[in-house]
């Protein structure tokens, strides 16, 4: 595999590895299987390049993006606890929804982002360092400013969990019932939780365009499937009890996990091409869910509905 | 204190399961009573316990405590003025969490979480020298998960739990039923050590009448949903089981058919 293709892969491992870490939050902390994020990935990356594409000062774009995936884990939060609805259903329902918004937020179904300004340019001091070891340029600049964004963000994430409000959190997945007698205000942390995940992917998905280069309503299948085949991974590679080596082994998963699909696509003997992404990572995700022993978090699907 | 007036609790109502579980209960704890609470299954000790704790609501009458109406509070809320032990040792803790983070949790009840660490020195050499009192080396083993303890461990570590926040309510619901008889006794004791040394005002509710007289001050006995009997002082001191049941049979009437009653 050439070095540009293996770049490749770990930048978009990283851009997923922020997938990993909110499907994280809502399957392994919260346990509320939430399949908003096939629609709020692309949610981020339409809010990012819309307003980057109307000459809005990227970082600006890219919050804006993260509140907006605030906002439709809140929707999801809200039908569930609201009105009782199945989580999963719930999820779907807005992830539905979000399909018919991308497509107003952006007005066309692909948004182009070429020589525009991006969140990368602020990575530009790193460029000696890259000429220095013979890199390629834009490539490595990429992949470094994403490991920065994304190290940052997952130290944040592991802390926060360790904070009391963290811990309340993981108490409201873990025993709902202990957790109230406790104290704890369940519902608020279900929102809380599933609108902080639903942030992290959708500024995956910011972060996605402006790396990419271009944003389109169609960049949302699969999402979910190819978060939790990261957390498995990572969870497999990392078998620990510590969160904070938990928060990191999303990073590690994901960017494993598109480094073998990577190179499943490279070798050329088994034929594959890149549309076969989804069925790949289905059948590598239903295998894993198949064998023995591989913590699951599947499970969570069939254990409880609407606390 | 605890205040508990004319409460009714109706599950399932208009359906042909309705089960009317209390039917206008009364019933008073002063500050600092130990009361054992008794009846056959069905009876509504669990319920009694659940509007208490906000898990059940009450639709007619009131629930006091420490003189504060919480008749319409949730139960996160009430937390702040009750603890609560469960039956089932998985219940009251969580598994995937450590003990030390189980304990963090309940030292925070009752007042808001913000973003500082959960646990820090001061507190786990306060965890530690509180599990150090139960004598079973758990001090040692701060950051195990919850999960790998025992049954009879884990309602020791609950019993802990519901003392950290400094509640001077406590809720027993059957907390040994779940737990081998040299286990039970620990915990009982246990149980007993804890709500005098804090002085708490404490409701047990127990499937043995053995233990609801060894146990506590006072004795109330529950029949479909209302208080048939409550007694306390030296009429108590002087009973024993089977005055018990004779007492049942005079109150109601009828012969206690429930044989869990029977044989404990």
């Amino acid at each position: 595999m050439s070095l540009i293709a293996t770049l490749g892969a770990i930048e978009i491992g990283l851009v997923f590895a922020l997938v990993a870490l909110g499907v994280y939050i809502t399957f392994r902390v919260l346990d509320f299987p939430d399949l908003t994020v096939d629609g709020t990935l692309p949610l981020g990356a339409a809010v990012a390049a819309a307003m980057i594409a109307g000459g809005v000062n990227p970082v600006l774009a890219t919050l804006a993006a993260i509140v907006a995936g605030c906002l439709a884990g809140t929707v999801t939060a809200w039908l569930n606890i609201r009105f009782s609805i199945l989580h999963l259903l719930a999820g779907i329902l807005t992830m539905t929804a979000l399909f018919s918004i991308n497509l107003r937020v952006m007005g066309v179904p692909n948004i182009p982002l070429m020589n525009r300004p991006t969140v990368i340019d602020f990575f530009t001091w790193l460029n000696p360092l890259i000429a220095a070891a013979g890199l390629p340029a834009r490539p490595t600049l990429r992949v470094l400013a994403l490991l920065i964004i994304v190290t940052v963000i997952a130290a944040l994430l592991a802390r926060f969990l360790k904070t009391e409000f963290g811990l309340a959190m993981r108490a409201t997945g873990a025993n709902p019932r202990m957790a109230r007698a406790q104290g704890i205000r369940t519902d608020m942390y279900i929102y809380v939780g599933v609108a902080l995940s639903n942030g992290l992917v959708a500024l995956a998905g910011a972060l996605f365009a402006q790396t990419a280069g271009f944003a389109d309503v169609s960049i949302g299948t699969g999402t979910i499937i190819a978060g939790l085949a990261a957390v498995i991974l990572g969870e497999t590679i990392f078998r620990t009890k510590s969160i904070v080596v938990a928060v990191f082994s999303c990073l590690i998963g994901a960017i494993a996990y598109r480094l073998a699909i990577a190179l499943a696509l490279n070798a050329g003997w088994l034929g594959l091409r890149a549309s076969d992404l989804n069925l790949v990572t289905a059948v590598l995700v239903g295998i894993a869910l198949m064998l023995p022993g591989v913590a699951n978090p599947l499970r969570s699907l069939f254990k409880r509905s609407a606390p | 204190m605890i205040s508990v007036r004319d409460v009714h609790v109706t599950f399932g109502r208009g359906t042909p399961l309705e089960n009317r579980a209390l039917r206008g209960l009364d019933l008073s704890v002063p500050d600092g009573e130990f009361i054992t609470v008794i009846g056959s299954n069905g009876a509504g000790k669990s319920t009694l316990l659940n509007v208490l704790s906000g898990d059940a609501r009450a639709e007619r009458g009131t629930v006091e405590v420490d003189g504060i109406d919480v008749t319409r509070w949730p139960t996160p809320k009430r937390a702040g003025l009750i603890a609560r032990v469960f039956q089932d040792p998985m219940a009251g803790t969580c598994e995937r969490l450590t003990i030390e983070e189980n304990m963090a949790l309940a030292q925070a009840r009752g007042r808001a979480r913000g973003l500082g660490a959960a646990l820090d020195r001061p507190r786990r050499a306060l965890f530690r020298d509180k599990l150090a009192v139960l004598g079973l080396g758990l001090e040692n083993r701060l950051g195990d998960s919850m999960g790998l303890l025992s049954g009879g461990q884990r309602q020791a570590v609950s019993l802990l739990m519901s003392t950290l926040a400094g509640t001077k309510t406590l809720l027993l619901d059957e907390h040994t039923a779940a737990l081998d008889p040299r286990t039970a006794a620990f915990v009982l004791d246990l149980t007993r050590r804890i709500v005098d040394e804090q002085k708490l005002t404490a409701l047990m509710v127990t499937h043995s009448m053995r233990d609801a007289l060894d146990h506590g001050s006072r004795t109330v006995m529950l029949h479909e949903g209302k208080v048939v009997f409550d007694i306390a002082g030296e009429r108590r001191k002087a009973m024993d089981v089977p005055d018990l049941l004779r007492l049942f049979k005079q109150v109601r009437g009828e012969e206690l058919s429930d044989d869990s009653l029977l044989l404990s």
